[in-house]
């Protein structure tokens, strides 16, 4: 009964479906990442080779579980039948918020985590807690990628927000070899290729959850620069109301 | 024994590292393949644990590259990597013969320990 059930939900699976599943696959690629290093890291104490590094367990743990809720929101917001409420919201202390909860991160893969916010600019409009899933995903992505430099000058992300011709774009950037296509073809690679994105080492998932994110606020991530770094931005609308006040 | 660790995680690196000093190997670790050519010039390594997901360039094309050296051709290589092996026996066998991969470990269900013992078993004495 199963062998043949589970072929006809795959032969009736939709195109938003098979996204999905293929997203699913990059989130699950991506967490044995921070699993095998807590798992390793526990094989070590118990050996006595090093220390148990509480902080440690606790960074890679974390990161892990604001994938999961990311991919989860993303889904969420994907998915539900009623149109996503979109507020006010401001990028500075939205970008100030994310640094925060990425610093505990960056420190633990050594790399510098900076802000810049060019110019002044009204709220946006989006939806708060998508757009800081987003924004941490794309973090925590990028902080990986920065860990693996081996120079100090790329160890390094800034998060950063500035106005462009549609409106505000919210994004972060790094060290990374990337020009547009290469993104235009890992978000048709995500989940079938083990490195979507050849300047990356892993899946890449958190490029990929913030995508999602941003296509649920009726944008998407676009590759950008910022100085001579490249990343990944989205731009939202600015908030019109606002912006009179 | 000199081992030449190549991880591209930064955090991964120094815990597989500890574990393979632990058992008396000395290690050098670094996160690229374009370093771990000038790093196996400077230290002459007995053996190679490898990642075969990097950043840029792939794990074949560093073993390409490893391999057109003439004195690193009897390197034993022991990929230790989030890809699972190969489920094609001839692409094994081609890693074998061409490459000098002694074992493809796969890293969430690899102990340190059992890496330890598979390095272990190449018996490698210097």
């Amino acid at each position: 009964m199963v062998v043949y059930y589970l072929p006809m939900m795959r032969a009736q699976s939709t195109g938003t479906d098979i996204a999905q599943e293929r997203l699913l696959v990059s989130v699950a690629e991506q967490l044995k990442v921070p699993l095998t290093q807590i798992a390793r890291r526990a094989e070590l104490a118990e050996s006595g080779v090093l220390p148990v590094d509480s902080r440690a367990v606790r960074t890679e743990a974390t990161a892990a579980l604001a994938l999961v809720d990311s991919y989860l929101l993303g889904l969420e917001l994907l998915t539900s039948q009623e149109s996503l409420e979109l507020e006010p919201v401001s990028v500075s202390s939205l970008l100030t918020d994310v640094a925060h909860q990425l610093q505990p991160y960056a420190k633990h893969y050594n790399v510098a985590l900076e802000m810049t916010l060019a110019g002044k600019y009204g709220p946006v409009m989006a939806h708060r807690a998508a757009l800081k899933s987003a924004l941490l995903s794309l973090g925590h992505t990028l902080i990986v990628a920065g860990g693996a430099k081996e120079t100090p000058q790329d160890r390094r992300v800034i998060l950063a927000g500035h106005k462009n011709a549609q409106g505000i774009a919210a994004g972060l950037y790094g060290s990374l070899d990337v020009e547009p296509a290469d993104l235009r073809v890992a978000l048709s690679l995500q989940g079938a290729a083990r490195q979507p994105l050849a300047s990356l080492h892993d899946s890449g998932a958190g490029i990929f959850v913030a995508d999602a994110l941003a296509q649920a606020m009726e944008s998407r991530l676009r590759i950008g620069r910022h100085n001579r770094y490249a990343g990944l931005a989205m731009t939202l609308r600015p908030s019109q109301q606002l912006q009179f006040i | 024994m000199h081992i030449l660790l190549i991880e591209p995680d930064a955090v991964a690196a120094p815990l597989y590292a500890a574990g393979l000093q632990a058992a008396h190997y000395t290690v050098a670790t670094v996160a690229s393949a374009q370093s771990a050519i000038g790093a196996a010039d400077q230290q002459a390594p007995d053996v190679v644990i490898m990642e075969m997901q990097l950043g840029a360039h792939n794990g074949i094309a560093f073993l390409q590259e490893f391999r057109s050296y003439a004195e690193w051709q009897k390197v034993p290589v022991i990929i230790h990597s989030f890809q699972k092996p190969p489920a094609d026996t001839q692409v094994l066998d081609v890693l074998q013969r061409e490459y000098g991969m002694h074992a493809w470990l796969y890293k969430p269900q690899t102990s340190i320990a059992a890496l330890v013992s598979v390095v272990h078993r190449l018996g490698i004495t210097v």
